[in-house]
């Protein structure tokens, strides 16, 4: 199988890897893996408190080169982004930009599912360090 | 929703009872007519059928392979090469499905995930429809995975990539080898866990047919309680199979 352009480029030259500190108040980690294929990502995020702003994400991914180059992109496209527009961020999306093969559509459903865990994540501590303003809906 | 196999069993008789054979008019068993013995078109049915079995989980290995090797015997294309044309496509279509059935029923894990597949449910596609979930309802998805042993995943990998850093700088380090060797024992015990934990559901779902054969059918909800279990089960194993299977290359490499 051959894999795209955007694909290798992601691949030979991911961005964002690296990790952040978990225990961050500020840092949200999402962790997902694929039984289909034993690949297993993590996805970190760095949001600001006042704006909701991701600032930084971070990625390590173990996997195909379609799941690298799916979580790399997930990094690039989160940062700037507030933690709701995010989310809006479907995999289809991710399959598109890359090109991916139909067989390789679950490695940018992993990717959606990291941006989700780690948005997640970082909502929950929210909630434990300030209760009122996770109420305010 | 999909039609259940339990729903099947009531509602459809076995193709012997409904069919007479072409050549002489009498009733046949579902593969052959038992008066003259000829074979006779296929039936659409599922595995289980093909061979006459309920579908249930346990199953007798030894007696579904002597199965097989009389039906493969009876069916054989060679065999049938002198009658007619007909007769001679049957034959070839039989034998292709007798195989087909037989790979997949021997082996647990393929009759369990071929068992799912006539209730529905596909193994693949577990994790995209519980994103799509999570999405349309804005929850958090549940995992197909469970958290810890991503982190353990996680943890290996992130060695198995400094034990290949060392392989490529010509570098030797026993202890991590030894901590990564550790590691693959145990995940392969695991591996033999799920395949216990995975025959305990069996025997559920095996009851479930049998209660419904005496005329007391199982719930939809018992039935998606049993699938639901052994899909977690599957996905786990295939997993750490997975898992298993990228620790064996980069000791090798």
């Amino acid at each position: 199988m051959s894999y795209s352009d955007k694909v290798l480029d992601h691949y030979s030259n991911p961005r964002n890897v690296g990790s952040m500190d978990k225990s961050s108040a500020d840092v949200g980690t999402g962790l997902v893996g694929a039984p289909e294929c034993g690949d297993v990502m993590k996805l970190q995020i760095k949001v600001n408190r006042e704006t909701n702003v991701i600032e930084d994400a971070k990625f390590k991914t173990f996997g195909c080169g379609s799941a690298i180059a799916s979580s790399s992109l997930a990094t690039e496209w989160v940062k700037g982004k507030t933690v709701d527009e995010a989310l809006s961020i479907k995999n289809m999306d991710i399959v598109k930009e890359l090109s991916l093969p139909p067989v390789k559509i679950h490695c940018s459903v992993l990717a959606e599912d990291a941006i989700r865990a780690a948005i997640g994540d970082w909502k929950k501590k929210q909630e434990a360090t300030a209760p009122v303003a996770a109420e305010a809906k | 929703m999909t039609k259940s196999v339990l729903t099947a069993i009531g509602a459809k008789p076995l193709p012997q009872d409904t069919h007479s054979c072409w050549s002489c008019g009498s009733m046949r068993a579902a593969h052959f007519c038992e008066s003259c013995g000829k074979v006779q078109p296929p039936v659409p049915v599922d595995y289980f059928s093909f061979f006459g079995l309920p579908p249930k989980l346990n199953l007798d290995v030894a007696a579904l392979e002597k199965d097989f090797y009389d039906l493969s015997r009876k069916l054989h294309p060679d065999l049938n090469a002198t009658t007619e044309r007909a007769e001679q496509e049957w034959s070839l279509e039989q034998s292709s499905m007798l195989n087909d059935a037989y790979r997949t029923l021997k082996d647990p894990l393929k009759r369990t995930a071929y068992l799912l597949h006539l209730e529905g449910v596909e193994l693949e596609e577990q994790s995209k429809s519980a994103t799509e979930q999570a999405r349309a309802t804005g929850e958090i998805k549940k995992q197909i995975v469970p958290p810890d042993l991503l982190e353990e995943v996680f943890e290996l990998n992130i060695q198995l990539e400094e034990l290949r850093m060392d392989k490529k700088m010509g570098d030797d380090d026993p202890a991590l080898i030894a901590e990564i060797g550790k590691q693959k024992l145990a995940l392969e015990a695991k591996h033999e866990e799920l395949l216990q934990e995975l025959q305990t559901y069996w025997k559920t779902w095996d009851g479930l047919i049998d209660r419904s054969q005496a005329g007391n059918p199982a719930t939809s909800e018992e039935r998606a309680q049993v699938r639901n279990k052994m899909v977690d089960v599957l996905n786990r194993r295939n997993y750490i199979r997975n898992l298993v299977r990228d620790v064996n290359e980069a000791m090798e490499n």
